[in-house]
């Protein structure tokens, strides 16, 4: 079921606001992906009675996978529309492998990776999370060249 | 068939339509400016989660929020997620206006 709502692209735009005037603002939704439709077709399994995770993940470990993997990426690069856009998502892919060959057990990993073109333009990333603070955790790394800069985030959550 | 379809429908309207508005209501019929992107970032993460959270599910939440300022220049976003297909899910909603670009990632992670 989930297969019918992947990469399914939703386009809505709200031309005209309440009070009949032309709205100026344009909403696009890309991959929604609901976790709410899946069948309960999980086999029970037997409880482990474990009440935390043995092996928590280091945050300065996984900074330092994010580090390398955008400076050894990005360094030499100049922006480039197409480029970006290969780029961004090879990036998640490889920053991804690396944390899962951490070998933590029981955690799952959200990786988001920003490429944009340097302009002087203004920006503002900001995110918030709801979680188990004592075992869940994220870790950040920001690299800047001449023409781009490159940002990536990891999130690191416990599942019991 | 359809009646399948169209519950599929409601059900994603609801995800994309509350963050649209929770978007909307911050950021909505305003400019870019550099001392309140801030607070408007902030305030468009809290409103998403307070959503999320308010329906009750035993779910973690991930709320991503990026503004940037409409000029020439070029952004790319991507995500990679390591999580169980089946219990987990992401929702991205893009939104611009005159001025700046929007765009708000959330991702849902069961617990248990």
């Amino acid at each position: 079921m989930s297969d019918l709502l992947k990469d399914r692209a939703l386009k809505k735009e709200k031309k005209m606001g309440k009070d009949g005037r032309p709205k100026d603002s344009i909403s696009t939704v890309s991959n929604v992906e609901d976790p709410l439709h899946h069948d309960d077709t999980r086999l029970p399994t037997e409880n482990t009675y474990q009440l935390g995770p043995y092996k928590r993940h280091s945050v300065p470990v996984i900074t330092e996978i994010l580090k390398d993997v955008l400076t050894c990426y990005l360094q030499h690069e100049t922006y480039e529309a197409e480029w970006s856009r290969q780029m961004t998502k090879t990036l998640c892919d490889v920053i991804r492998a690396r944390v899962k060959e951490l070998m933590i057990p029981r955690y799952k990993t959200v990786v988001i990776v920003n490429i944009g073109q340097l302009s002087g333009q203004g920006m503002q990333i900001s995110s918030r999370c709801l979680w188990d603070a004592t075992n869940d955790t994220f870790a950040t790394y920001s690299f800047k060249n001449s023409s781009l800069f490159g940002l990536a985030i990891v999130y690191v959550v416990y599942f019991e | 068939m359809e009646e399948y379809n169209s519950g599929e429908e409601v059900i994603t309207y609801t995800y994309t339509d509350a963050i649209f508005q929770c978007i909307e209501g911050v950021i909505g019929g305003t400019d870019y400016n550099q001392n309140k992107i801030n607070q408007w970032t902030a305030s468009i993460v809290e409103r998403c989660l307070n959503h999320f959270v308010k329906q009750g599910r035993a779910f973690k939440y991930i709320v991503n929020c990026t503004i940037m300022q409409k000029s020439s220049a070029g952004l790319h976003t991507a995500n990679s997620c390591y999580w169980d297909t089946a219990t987990d899910g992401s929702c991205t909603v893009r939104w611009e206006n005159r001025t700046m670009y929007c765009v708000v990632s959330v991702f849902a992670v069961a617990v248990a």
